[in-house]
Parts: C-alpha cells; structure tokens; sequence
C-alpha cells in the first residue's frame, strides 16, 4: 500500500515536471515562431544592452579657388552636470559663471541643484564653450584635486561637472564674402547663400546606431562620411579689394547700398561678389542688428534684390537691334528731343534733341529716345523675344539660396502696355538683378555666348573631386554682333572720356542712372540707382565688372559715382588676375 | 549458485575502492570543469580588454577628426588675408601698383591651375582578388574543388 502511495506521488511529480517542461518548450516554440515578439524581445535586450549614439558627421567644408578655407569647423564643448555626482553646485555656478562666457550664475546654480531622478539625471549648462574656457576649468579642477589631497574634504569641489567637445561652424574669414557664404545656425541648419543652397550636401547625413555596453560585445562603428565639401570660384584678395572698393564707394557716395559682380565671361565664374551690408559669420546672431525685420534688406544683393538698371539695359536693346538688322552702327538716328511710344513721350535724361546721331552715338550720349526709337523698329515680339532669350525675367540658376527672378513683363501680359516697348528699351518698367545684368551683358563680351553663372567649382565628395562644368545657357545673339557691339562700347566709353577707362587697358562698358519709382507716384522722387557694366580687354575678356550703388546722395548719375568704381575695381583685377596691360600682352604673345 | 555468488563477491570492488573512483571521476570532471571556466575566463577577459580597447581607439579617432578639423580652422585663421596682410605690412611689404609691375615672358613657366584637394573620381578597375581562395573558402567548398579538380585529372588521364 506503502509502495503503491509512494508510486502515486513519484508519478505525479513526475507528470508536474513533464508538463512544465512541454510548457517551456512550446513557449520557447512559440516565440521562435512569431517574428513580431522575437523582434519585440531583441529590442528590449538591445535597450539594456546597448545605448543609443547618433553620430553626426563633420560639416563639410568651404574653399575659395585656391583652396583657402572660407568656412570651416572649430571644436567646441557642451558643458552639464551629472545631477547625482554633484556635491557643490554653488562653488560649480561660481567657477562656470566666471570662466564661460555668457552663462548666468543663477542659470547654473539652479541646474546644478536639481535633484536626480530617474528622468533628471543630467543638465545641460552650456553647448557651446570654447575651448579656453574648458581649458581653464580643467585646470581649475587639477588645483582643487591638489588642494584637496592638502586639506581633505573642506575644499570646494567641481564634482558632477563634465565636457564633451563636439563641432560648430567657424569662418576664418569673419565676414570677408558672408554674403556668399551665408552661415549655419547652432543647429546645423544652412541659412542664405551656398550655406543654404547645398545645406544637404554640406551637412552630410547624421546615422543613429546602438552601441554595445559590453565590451565583449563591441561592434565595428559604421563608418558615416563627413559632409561633401565645397570648392568656390570666388578668389579670397579679389573678393576682399572689391569689398573694399564697394564700402569706400558707398561712404564716399553716400549710397544706401552697394554691390560689385565680378565674372570672367568665358566661363560664367564669379569671382568676386560684394555687398552691402555684411556680418561676421561667427557672429550670426546679431543678423537683425544688420538686416533688421521688415526691412527687406536682402542678404546678398546682387542675387536678392531686383531694380530696375536703367540705362545699364541699353546695349541689350542695342544687341538685339542689331542682331535681328533692325539698325546697323552706321544707322543713322535723327533725336529731336522726345518721342511717342505707345501713347506717352519718352524724353533725354537732360530733356535735350541731341541731332543725328549714329548707333555709337546713341549709346556714347546714353540716349532714351533714340533707344525707344530702335526698340519700335525692332517690335514688340522680337524685342521681349530678344530679352527672354538673354535670361531676364528668369532665374539663372546662380549657386546661391535666395535668388530672385525679377519682373520682365511681355506683350500678352495683363499689365504690359505699348509704352512699355518704350521705356523698357533703356532699362525702366523692369526688374533685373546684378548677377542677371552680369549674365546677360556676358553674352556680349563673350561672342554671343551666355555662360550659366556659378559660384561652385567642384565638388569633394567621399575623397573625389568632382569638377562642376561650365554650362552654356543660350547664345542670344550671333557672333559678329557681340564684336560689333563690343568695338561700339569701347569707342563710346573713349569718346566720352569716361571715368571708367584704365590706362594700359582697352574696356567696353555703358553707365545706368535709373529713377526709382514711388508706388503708385511712378517717378516722382530724385532718387536714382546709379550703375555701370564694363568688361575687358576688349579684344579677349577676362572680366566683367558690374557696379550697381543704390540712392547715391553726392550725385545722381552712373557716369560720376559708379563709373569710378569699376576703374578702381579693374585697377586691382588687373593686378590679382596677372593681366599685363594690352600692348605688353600683345607684345608678349607676338614674341611666342 | 553458491559458487556464482562466491565469484561474484571476490570480483566486486571493494566499497572504498568505488567511493574513491567515483571522488576521482567527480574530481577530474571538476578539474576539467575548471579548466574550461579558466580558459573561457581568460579569453572573456581579453575579449573585454581588446573591445575596451576598441571602444577606446573608436573614442581617440573621433577625437583626432575632431582635432584636425579644429587644427585647420586655427591654421585658416591664422592665415586668413587679413592676418596674411597685417603681418605683410608689419614686415614692410606694401600694395604693388600697376605702373610697378614688370611683366616678363619666362620659357617653361607654367600658370597656376585649379587647386586639386582630392584625387578626381576615376571609373573602378574591377582587378582580381588579392586573397588565395584558400583563405575564404570552407573546407566542405574545398574538398569539393579538390574532388573536382582530381577527377578532372583522371579523365583526361584516360587513353
């Protein structure tokens, strides 16, 4: 009976066993068969097992042509406190205050007392501290450690406080091409310029990953690729003269504002692009110092801002005068002083009847009347035909955020009038920028051809080079016309004995004094936009300058306050681009 | 049957002597046992020190891009044109005018070209593998080439 008891008892602990081992077993099944709780499960121990690190690539970086750092990065420290190591905060507000700029006492004091949780176990003081002052609390640190090995737990401790370096953006330059440039918020985020433009490609992209705690479990780190870096057309000593140039033109003037574009109209490079006003890129927080709200201060003019150029426009209704046949140079104007287009009289910037005048004239004595005259002989439809295909009223697609596309208006528009063909024919009634003035008036001193301007010249991306290629955005006019053209310029500018001329250089180029019109007053005020377009040497461009100074107060007119500024500015090109002067040129090749 | 028991007795191992086998198989399964725990002992505790020690290299590189990257700022800043042209005139040097200049032809001058900072890209060159097949291949693939490659032999062996 005994036996049998005992045998009960063994059987059914047996069976207990058996049960819980066939339980475990199909539960052990079952998770292995459901890839939801499997994947549930495998992030749970990847919570306690690993921890999450975001790896954020360098920013690419920024070079100008001959491969100077124009933007670059600069190590910086994010400075806390680990709430529970902490056994002073106020001596650790006392030291941070003291040594890191721009941090309160008070802010960190009240951050280093908070009490650690399970939610609060760390307080971020400051992400930004240079590195001298990291420096300085390092040793701050050192001779507290020493002084307590001296007097033993009375002294004051930084215990809790730690750094990490991490990078921020810095320009070496400060605010030498900012407009160009544009900047990156602490954020990383690109704001105008290339900055903005190619703030994907600068950035690079930041990769989350989960690092092992175990060290017998440690994985390779991915490998994540700095961000693509820059090469720009832009030489840093043009770049900085023009700058120079413009401010002392703008002081000397009196202008509101200024802006200088230089491109070699070979290749559409930019390489020099300068504004008014500028801001130390290291120092982007005070923009709205700079560029108050609501101002509509653009942050680089020359591709921001569109006005209307006046009669810096006129050797484009010349060119396409002249390319469709409507005038030949010889053709000769006779100007009584006024003409009638679409219903209003169009009149001479000094309201006089200049005679007869053949082309060259017309452009020399910067003639209004004789403009609209060669416009009417055109026609509407070749005329805006002609402007469309020199890029106005467009986008040309510069390298830089924030480009605007100005106003070209056309016949078919609900807001074009036949006086338009008028007044368009010397630059009012239309809106361009400098750097579509620039690519336009390129296609001139190019033979024709109209090159894409640009800004990025390569490329460096995962360890290669890659060369941006100049690109070919039309060919407006032909050939001959942009010589002829050309040779009209130059004889104009030598005639007229402009300020523009450089000695030992033969230049082509036309003045614009443009009214500003007051909405819904037209033109009423004495304000004018003073500009001046010149390229050379005429025989084998190298450069076009374009100079445009907004509300000059000394005097009104391109040809005395914007003419001068294109010799200054070509005075310097000459001498940064190697250009000897043309009879040296001439000389030096004839010897080959 | 007495005589089987009797043979049975004198063959059976004394009671001591069985407890002492059975100490000695517990004891070499503990030593064995130790010796396993010790060698997976030590070659945990290198593992340890060799991903600490990785972990460690992965911190000093992240450190030393963050150095070079920092390195290069100062060095731009240091040469930065408005430093570059302090220093100049602190040195004497002054602005060249253009009627200073002299232009002159030197045969074999060449012009300064586009800065390179990275070789181009250039299109892959698919080229062979570097390693022996040896060193990739299981062995089970192995003995299947070889198996492959001798018979292989022996038919064209045959007459």
């Amino acid at each position: 009976m005994k036996d049998l008891d005992q045998y009960w008892r063994y059987s059914f602990v047996g069976a207990l066993l058996c049960a819980a081992a066939i339980g475990i077993v199909l539960r052990i099944m079952s998770i292995q068969a459901d890839p939801q709780r499997l994947k549930q499960l495998e992030a749970e121990i990847e919570q306690v097992t690993k921890v999450q690190k975001t790896i954020v690539p360098a920013r690419g970086q920024i070079y100008d042509r001959w491969g100077n750092l124009l933007a670059g990065n600069k190590k910086v420290y994010e400075i806390g406190v680990e709430l529970q190591d902490v056994e002073d905060p106020q001596f650790i507000a006392h030291a941070v205050s003291m040594i890191v700029p721009d941090i309160k006492y008070e802010y960190v004091f009240s951050m280093a007392s908070l009490k650690p949780s399970p939610s609060a176990v760390y307080a971020t003081l400051t992400r930004f501290a240079p590195q001298e002052a990291v420096d300085k609390l390092e040793l701050l640190k050192k001779q507290l450690k020493e002084d307590y090995v001296a007097n033993g737990k009375d002294a004051p401790s930084l215990r809790g406080l730690v750094y990490y370096p991490h990078l921020e953006r810095y320009y070496p330059e400060k605010a030498l091409a900012s407009n160009i440039l544009g900047f990156v918020s602490r954020d990383n985020q690109g704001y105008f310029g290339v900055e903005e433009r190619f703030n994907e490609l600068l950035s690079g992209k930041a990769r989350t990953v989960l690092v092992p705690t175990d060290p017998n479990r440690v994985e390779e780190m991915p490998e994540v690729p700095n961000g693509a870096s820059l090469v720009l057309t832009i030489e840093r000593e043009v770049q900085l003269a023009m700058e120079e140039i413009i401010d002392d033109a703008v002081a000397e003037t009196g202008s509101a504002s200024g802006t200088l574009v230089v491109m070699n109209p070979k290749t559409g490079e930019i390489i020099a692009m300068a504004t008014t006003p500028r801001i130390d890129l290291n120092e982007y927080w005070r923009l709205e110092e700079v560029f108050p709200p609501g101002s509509n201060i653009p942050f680089n003019r020359a591709v921001g801002q569109a006005y209307e150029p006046g009669s810096v426009f006129k050797p484009l209704t010349m060119a396409i005068a002249l390319d469709t046949g409507a005038v030949t140079p010889d053709t000769v104007f006779v100007d009584t002083g006024s003409i009638e287009v679409g219903g209003i009289f169009i009149v001479n910037w000094n309201r006089g009847a200049w005679g007869p005048q053949d082309m060259t004239g017309c452009l020399q004595h910067s003639l209004n009347v004789c403009l609209a005259w060669v416009a009417t002989q055109i026609g509407p439809n070749n005329f805006y035909r002609g402007l469309q295909a020199f890029g106005l009223g467009h986008l040309t697609g510069v390298d830089l955020a924030g480009e605007v596309a100005g106003r070209l208006k056309a016949p078919g528009d609900n807001d074009w009038f036949a006086s338009d063909l008028g007044t368009n024919s010397f630059g009012q009634g239309i809106a361009v920028t400098p750097v579509q003035m620039a690519a336009a008036i390129s296609a001139i001193a190019n033979n024709g051809v109209m090159m894409a301007p640009k800004i990025v010249r390569s490329v460096i991306n995962d360890g290669y080079q890659h060369d941006i290629e100049q690109r070919v955005i039309g060919m407006p006019i032909k050939p001959e016309t942009a010589r002829t053209l050309s040779e009209m310029l130059a004889r104009s500018l030598e005639k007229e004995s402009s300020d523009a001329l450089v000695p030992g250089y033969r230049v082509a180029g036309k003045t614009g004094t443009a009214e500003i019109p007051i909405p819904g007053q037209g033109y009423t005020s004495n304000q004018t936009n003073a500009s001046f377009v010149g390229w050379g040497p005429v025989d084998d461009p190298q450069f076009l300058v374009y100079v445009w100074l907004e509300k000059p107060s000394t005097s009104p007119w391109g040809s005395v306050v914007a003419a001068p500024v294109f010799r200054r500015a070509v005075e310097k090109l000459v001498i940064y681009l190697n250009l000897p002067p043309d009879d040296v040129r001439r000389r030096l090749a004839s010897s080959n | 049957m007495e005589q089987l028991e009797y043979l049975a007795k004198s063959y059976t191992q004394a009671p001591w002597r069985r407890q002492l086998q059975l100490i000695g198989l517990f004891s070499l399964f503990l030593v064995l046992a130790a010796l396993v725990a010790g060698i997976y002992l030590n070659v945990s505790a290198k593992t340890a020190i060799i991903g600490r020690d990785i972990q460690a290299k992965q911190r000093m590189l992240e450190s030393l891009d963050r150095d070079i990257e920092d390195r290069t700022a100062r060095l731009a800043s240091i040469l930065s044109v408005a430093e570059m042209e302090a220093r100049a005139r602190k040195l004497g040097f002054e602005q060249v005018q253009p009627e200073q200049i002299v232009y002159l032809k030197l045969p074999g001058y060449i012009e300064r070209g586009a800065v390179i900072l990275a070789p181009y890209a250039q299109k892959t060159v698919v080229s062979a593998p570097m390693i022996p097949a040896e060193y990739t291949e299981s062995l089970f693939t192995w003995l299947r080439r070889q198996a492959s490659f001798t018979m292989l032999r022996l038919s064209e062996a045959k007459p």
